[in-house]
């Protein structure tokens, strides 16, 4: 086991701050959207270490809380993408043929489209909430999950010791989930945080337009834009979520990239 | 027929059946939209039967889906794209109006991130490992995982509020100063490409670096400059698969870039189109946008050609 | 021309070393071979020699060309690249830019000033090839074409050294006989000190004068090409030619050497090869033995008994192989044909066969021979156009079209072994689940224990991921994986070419073992003839998909009838300095 270096393990304390927040909020912050109009907007002060916004909520109550928002979405999708990714992958790189045309057609098309501009059209028009943008977000992320996964069955598939298990008459069931798939699992896992930290910068910025979650909510994004009119008043309202969004997606990146280089050292050094 | 005809055919049907499954999908979404059109074009006033069967007539809302399609569809191969029902303005004329905006950023933006990150990723992977390369990877990862609205914003609070170098809002008059205005926007709008570029550039070259053709180049004594260059030109490949994500990317920026610095483009059009379910002017948005990103493609396809011999004279790899 | 002394590389990273203390020198003129396994350090030291280790690695040690001290100098070193000394690398296929015309490559590495419209087509014309492959790119030449070119971009510069790393072990035989020959006489008519790197120790007494042997990162003997293979005055260098199956004679026993080549640094404290030698006394794990020179002969061993050392046996007589009574054939072949999609011609043009139980059959055969797609179509892994597969009785022409029932029969009945020793096994499996499995499925008592001792492997073993075995230990895994269900017939696709030579013996030996205690058919797909001389009873010469001749092994060795079978033969390295011719 390498030592891991200190900008993943920064990454992965980012990451458990917070998820601590996210799972945590309620009990951390239960007054984050207590409005306070008397005080209104106010920069970094006694009490409100990152100040209030125009409706007099503490800025740094407002960030944990909106962990809570931005987390479990970004995680749905991912999680999502990634079962329909590997589902379709392993049918598509395994069986080949129509299958295979069929699924590489779809991810085609999906490609050809910027995901960010459908999912706007879609929750736009049909002025969805929070779990319409996360389907959509799914359907597009999914198609890359799915490519990620075929080629790496592809490259799997004609290994002798896949051949091997044919020859001793194993079903396609067992050589696919006992043979191949704990073979290409952590690439799927290394792409799925690429996903999630691609889906929590997409998610917050629907809540930018928004798009997504109600005006008030404890989002990042959400707070950002509701706050961008007072950047003289108390820039940390826009700057601190702005700063939350960028830090944990960027942790979920290095994550990745880390599980990525493990499994290309591991496939080099055989 | 020769090779290129039929791939520009290949190409071109390609892209027609996309922007046909695409424009049916927009006007099925349209449909299924909670609120109808009649409503939101009646707002608050007050829904008498007159006023009603106006609207209906106006608009042919009481055509099955597909008429309404096909007419629409008609009117685009005329080259009608109709009529906005929030402005009541010819939609074409709207799109022109915006389009030069948008085009100017997205170009600049792409002009800056292509100076920007593929420098950086070239400088990265030749001094892999070291700090300089640590702090490429980081500024890279950073770059990538940074919504353009929020970078938008941060530019705005250092370089507008805090420095004064910048305009904080606004397009600007005459040329120079309208570069001046769109600088800060085509950076926020840049700085996920450049996140993109440095990471494909970066890592392409540090896996050509250690082929074997470099190797050998360098043991048969070439002088550094031209092993460089076999590295960089076989690096382009992956780094021009980078191209078609950064230019889907970048339109998907403007939208927010436009929003955060109140730029009158295409991607604000388009947000203000959606929340008032302007048929119309989203499904000509829709069709532009999906043109756009595969005349981008097909150059991608084109540019592989180009660099590499083994498409081009159709060789076994 | 060069000198190293006391050469290390090391891996700063995880502090391991690689090398040490290798020392030698090569003369003006003068042929140079390094010969070991994988591991034994042989390539390192010339990359190391040259400054262009790989990213990580880092030498220590004196290094001296052309006069001049380079190790402390990369930028003298540099500037010395190309003109003083060149290399000339392993794989055709990586070693050319694949975006840059073959001629502008060449012309890359011409000295300043030189005109390349004359000097490209004579470098061409030199190397064997017409002048009209300066306007093709890699990807338009064959292997063979590929490696002349990248001799002819060596040779630009003019070097007075040239160093060729494995130039043609990704050849098939008869190419790889045809450049060696071109770099020998080039070699000789530009009068270049020239360094060989190869695995093949017969043909490093061919190609060059004197020999050194590498193992574990250590140099153990160095001598003159002709003393060496008279006689080896390390017990290694011993077992090594004595592993190299001869092609012109069978053998009773194939000698192998137990175990596998270590790391440098698991022997740090001794002599590398104690472990593995049949003369080891305490002494040798005492310290390093130092390489010491005999007196009165320029050889050096590093072998602490070199002088006491008895006197090698003399090469084993040949033996006649055993007759197999004749029996109904468990694998039946006739007019096999098959071309896949987009090929230009077929991979199989109608070629028929039969097994008997217990027979040995060989098919040889260069790269494009057909021989991999006969095997896979016998297996059911590819589908045949036409023609028909009997096994054991059962019609297995076509396994889409048979009925679960027979299928598995079939597969019950034929096996096969692959040839990449690192992909056979599914990294994520331990072997004992591997193994496990395999009984399971071919309805067999679940007993790995007896299984990997079949194979010659410690039942402990099973515990472990192939991750952590040696490339001949998991082709004994793969091998138990096969037999598990006692099959009547094995096929073996070049099982043994990724192997090291001391390791490939072990797996010959077993393999004759199992076919005998299992009494099991095999067909044996393979490029090399002295492997067939030791192992098989019949053997298929292929060609282009057409069976060009076939008999018993040792009537159709002995007096080949065809004339590719001859130029097969006569591409075997013979050690004499006569090949190749």
């Amino acid at each position: 086991m390498r030592r891991i270096s200190f900008g993943v393990a920064l990454a992965l304390a980012v990451l458990v701050a917070v998820g601590v927040a996210a799972a945590f909020a309620p009990w951390l912050v239960p007054d984050a959207t207590a409005q306070d109009l008397m005080t209104g907007i106010t920069g970094p002060g006694p009490g409100h270490p990152l100040g209030t916004d125009d409706l007099g909520r503490d800025v740094l109550q407002l960030l944990v809380a909106g962990a809570r928002t931005a987390v479990p979405g970004a995680l749905a999708v991912a999680a999502g993408s990634m079962l329909i990714g590997n589902l379709a992958g392993l049918a598509a790189g395994y069986h080949g043929g129509w299958v295979d045309a069929l699924a590489m057609r779809w991810a085609d098309l999906m490609f050809s489209l910027p995901a960010l501009l459908v999912a706007i059209v879609v929750a736009g028009v049909l002025g969805g909430g929070y779990g319409l943008a996360i389907a959509v977000l799914v359907v597009l992320f999914a198609p890359g999950d799915t490519r990620v996964v075929r080629g790496a069955v592809l490259e799997q598939r004609h290994r002798p010791y896949v051949e091997a298990a044919l020859l001793k008459n194993l079903s396609s069931w067992r050589i696919m989930t006992r043979h191949i798939w704990p073979n290409i699992a952590p690439v799927s896992l290394a792409s799925a945080f690429l996903n999630f930290a691609y889906a929590l910068v997409s998610l917050s910025s629907l809540s930018f337009l928004g798009l997504g979650v109600p005006a008030g909510s404890p989002d990042w994004g959400r707070t950002l834009a509701d706050n961008r009119t007072q950047l003289l008043a108390n820039p940390w309202a826009v700057i601190a979520p702005g700063l939350a969004v960028i830090a944990t997606a960027a942790a979920l990146n290095v994550v990745g990239d880390w599980l990525h280089e493990r499994v290309e050292r591991r496939g080099r050094a055989h | 027929m020769n090779g290129w005809a039929r791939f520009a055919l290949r190409r071109l049907a390609g892209t027609a059946a996309v922007v046909l499954l695409l424009s049916i999908g927009v006007f099925g979404l349209l449909y299924l939209a909670p609120g109808s059109v009649q409503q939101t074009l009646l707002g608050t006033r007050p829904a008498t039967p007159a006023t009603i069967a106006a609207i209906q007539a106006r608009y042919h809302l009481n055509d099955p889906v597909a008429v309404q399609y096909l007419r629409w569809l008609g009117g685009v191969l005329r080259g009608d794209l109709g009529t906005s029902i929030r402005t009541g303005a010819a939609v074409s004329g709207m799109l022109g109006e915006r389009l030069p905006l948008t085009l100017a950023l997205t170009g600049y933006g792409t002009l800056l991130a292509a100076l920007a990150g593929i420098p950086l990723g070239v400088l990265g992977a030749l001094r892999r490992g070291r700090a300089t390369d640590r702090l490429v990877v980081t500024a890279g990862v950073v770059g990538l995982s940074a919504p353009p609205f929020a970078v938008g914003l941060l530019l705005l609070v250092v370089f507008a509020l805090g420095l004064g170098w910048f305009p904080v809002y606004g397009t600007g008059e005459g040329l120079a100063d309208q570069v001046w205005h769109l600088t800060l926007p085509a950076a926020a709008l840049a700085v996920g490409a450049v996140g993109l570029l440095v990471r494909f550039t970066r890592a392409a070259l540090v896996r050509e670096l250690e082929q074997d053709y470099v190797v050998f180049a360098r043991a048969r004594g070439l002088r550094a400059p031209l092993v460089l260059r076999y590295a960089l030109r076989n690096s382009l490949v992956p780094v021009l698969t980078a191209a078609g994500l950064i230019v889907t990317g970048t339109l998907a920026g403007t939208v927010l870039v436009e929003v955060t610095f109140a730029l009158p483009g295409l991607g604000s059009l388009l947000v203000d189109s959606v929340t008032f379910k302007d048929v119309p002017v989203v499904q000509a948005l829709a069709l532009l946008l999906t043109l756009l990103v595969a005349a981008v493609n097909l150059l991608v396809d084109v540019g592989y050609s180009l660099v590499d011999p083994r498409v081009r004279l159709g060789g076994a790899a | 021309m060069i000198r190293v002394d006391g050469l290390t590389v090391r891996q700063p990273a995880t502090g391991r070393t690689l090398l040490s203390g290798v020392s030698f020198e090569a003369g003006p003129g003068e042929s140079v071979a390094i010969v070991g396994e994988s591991g034994s350090g042989k390539s390192l030291t010339v990359r190391a020699l040259l400054g262009l280790l790989p990213s990580g690695l880092e030498a220590g040690g004196e290094v001296h060309v052309a006069g001049r001290r380079v190790d402390d100098d990369p930028r003298a070193l540099r500037r010395m690249r190309g003109g003083t000394v060149s290399l000339l690398m392993q794989d055709p296929f990586t070693l050319l830019n694949p975006l840059r015309r073959a001629g502008r490559q060449i012309a890359d590495g011409l000295p300043r000033g030189a005109d390349a419209a004359a000097e490209v087509p004579r470098l061409l014309a030199e190397v064997g090839l017409p002048a009209d492959v300066a306007g093709r790119y890699p990807f338009q030449l064959s292997g063979g074409m590929r490696q002349r070119v990248g001799l002819a971009a060596a040779l630009a510069a003019a070097p007075r050294v040239l160093v060729a790393d494995e130039p043609t072990t990704a050849l098939d035989a008869t190419t790889q006989r045809e450049v060696l020959a071109l770099i020998r006489r080039v070699q000789r008519e530009r009068d270049m000190t020239f360094l060989l790197i190869t695995h093949d120790l017969r043909l490093a007494f061919s190609m060059c004068e004197r020999v050194i042997v590498m193992y574990a990162g250590r140099v153990m003997e160095m001598a003159g090409a002709a003393e060496l293979r008279r006689e080896q005055r390390h017990p290694y260098t011993r077992a090594l030619l004595a592993a190299e199956p001869p092609a012109d004679r069978r053998l009773a026993v194939i000698p192998s050497v137990p175990g596998s080549v270590p790391a440098h640094d698991a022997v740090a404290g001794g002599c590398g090869f104690a472990d593995r030698c049949a003369y080891a006394t305490p002494e040798c794990r005492a310290g390093v033995p130092e390489l010491r020179a005999e007196p009165g002969s320029g050889r050096l061993s590093a072998c602490v008994r070199a002088a006491g050392l008895p006197a090698a046996p003399p090469p084993p007589p040949g033996v006649t192989a055993p007759a197999r009574p004749a029996a109904e054939p468990v694998l039946t072949v006739r007019d096999l044909r098959k071309t896949y999609p987009g090929g230009a011609r077929p991979a199989l043009g109608g070629v028929g066969l039969t097994v008997a139980p217990g027979e040995i059959v060989a098919v040889v055969g260069e790269s494009g021979s057909g021989k991999t797609t006969l095997a896979r179509c016998v297996t059911g892994l590819e589908r045949p156009d036409s023609g028909s597969i009997t096994l054991g009785g059962l019609d297995c022409s076509d396994y889409a079209a048979m009925d679960r029932r027979a299928v598995r029969l079939a597969r019950r009945t034929a096996q096969m072994i692959f040839q990449d020793p690192y992909s056979t096994l599914n990294p994520a499996r331990t072997v004992g689940a591997t193994l496990k499995e395999a009984l399971a499925a071919d309805g067999r008592p679940q007993d790995v224990g007896a299984l990997l001792e079949l194979v010659g492997l410690d039942p402990a073993l099973a515990r472990l991921r192939p991750a952590n075995l040696s490339g001949g230990q998991r082709q004994r895994v793969a091998i138990a994986r096969a037999v598990a269900g006692e099959p009547a017939l094995l096929v073996c696709d070049e099982p043994v070419s990724a192997l090291d030579v001391s390791v490939q013996a072990q797996i010959l030996t077993l393999l004759a073992g199992l076919r005998e205690r299992l009494s099991m058919g095999m067909l044996f797909i393979t490029h090399d003839l002295a492997v067939v001389r030791q192992l098989a009873d019949r053997l298929y010469v292929l060609r282009a998909g057409e069976c060009v001749e076939s008999g018993a092994v040792d009537a159709v060795l002995d007096a080949p009838a065809h004339p590719y079978t001859r130029e097969l033969l006569a591409s075997v390295p013979d050690g004499t300095g006569g090949w190749p011719h």
